[in-house]
């Protein structure tokens, strides 16, 4: 528990005896692919602490469309905004492959909140820095195309293996999953992608995909949606 | 306190899993928001899976439901949920 607290951000610089606390309260889960770890809508009991795996978070529009919110990976905490504002999980989580975490359950952790100013700006901190995922998520929707969010998540997501600057699918699991991180679907992602095959500024493997031009495709991430 | 109506369409679920024989000790994990009602945990067969579903989707007010629940043979959740026009419902026999 510890050592994944050390990957926490802000985290990290807790006072010894408050990460210390914070391990007593903590029980550890296991997860398989594609468990849910809780469901929209669920009362919040509980928040979760990631050492290892990804998971994904989920969330079902008023429409009835899914929209994948967002993809954490070891190190981050989720459930907290729930536990913290004392309402139903605002999202579905779930594995995306085997994964372990640490549950901490709510009454404990407001206890130690109280007792620990330290842990309490730790929090506030990580829900600001969510606040501001959330600004960039909508400016992301609304003002920007689908080959444009496509085009700078693959970047932000981009690896060098090999000399080459790729995305590894794995990352990524299928591309359903990425369509619903995109707040698309399936169909008009292959568009996408295609479109951006075409243009020469990546390749679409079958294990990865490969950017062929990170500078167009940057300049591509920055066009706006054609109102035209 | 009064409950949301989502919290109340939740505890429906659960009072109605609860009181069925398939699903009684199962043990399944219900959310809801917005109408929509989210399902997860494990039963043994396909068919009781879908009996959760069916069980939910026939409640009062249910707009949709999110099939999670494990089981052998399942299908992946859609990631697209049939709504279920309000209404309709009253004009069926």
């Amino acid at each position: 528990m510890m050592d994944v607290l050390n990957e926490v951000r802000h985290f990290a610089a807790l006072p010894a005896a408050a990460k210390a606390a914070l391990a007593r309260i903590a029980a550890p889960c296991r997860f398989d692919a594609g468990q849910v770890i809780y469901l929209e809508g669920e009362p919040a009991e509980t928040l979760y602490i990631l050492e290892r795996g990804w998971v994904k978070a989920t969330r079902m529009s008023p429409e009835g469309r899914e929209q994948a919110t967002l993809v954490l990976k070891a190190g981050e905490i989720f459930g907290d905004v729930a536990v913290y504002t004392d309402s139903p999980y605002p999202c579905t989580v779930i594995a995306l492959e085997a994964v372990e975490v640490w549950a901490v359950d709510k009454a404990a952790m407001l206890d130690l909140i109280a007792r620990y100013p330290e842990l309490a700006v730790a929090v506030i901190r990580r829900l600001g820095e969510r606040v501001l995922h959330y600004v960039g998520l909508v400016e992301d929707l609304s003002l920007r195309s689908v080959e444009a969010r496509l085009a700078s998540t693959l970047l932000k997501h981009a690896g060098v293996s090999g000399g080459r600057l790729v995305v590894h699918r794995r990352t990524w699991t299928t591309f359903d999953e990425m369509a619903a991180r995109l707040g698309t679907v399936r169909d008009v992602l292959s568009r996408a992608l295609k479109t951006l095959e075409d243009e020469g500024l990546l390749r679409v493997g079958r294990h990865e995909i490969a950017i062929l031009d990170p500078r167009g495709l940057a300049a591509r991430g920055h066009t706006p949606i054609d109102t035209t | 306190m009064s409950s949301t109506p989502d919290e109340a369409l939740r505890a429906a679920v659960l009072a109605a899993f609860a009181s069925d024989r398939r699903l009684a000790a199962a043990n399944l994990r219900v959310g809801a928001a917005n109408g929509l009602v989210h399902l997860a945990g494990r039963v043994g067969t396909p068919a009781e899976r879908m009996a959760a579903e069916e069980i939910a989707g026939q409640l009062p007010d249910v707009r949709g439901v999110v099939n999670r629940i494990e089981a052998p043979g399942a299908p992946s959740p859609a990631r697209i949920v049939q709504l279920t026009p309000q209404g309709d419902r009253l004009d069926e026999d």
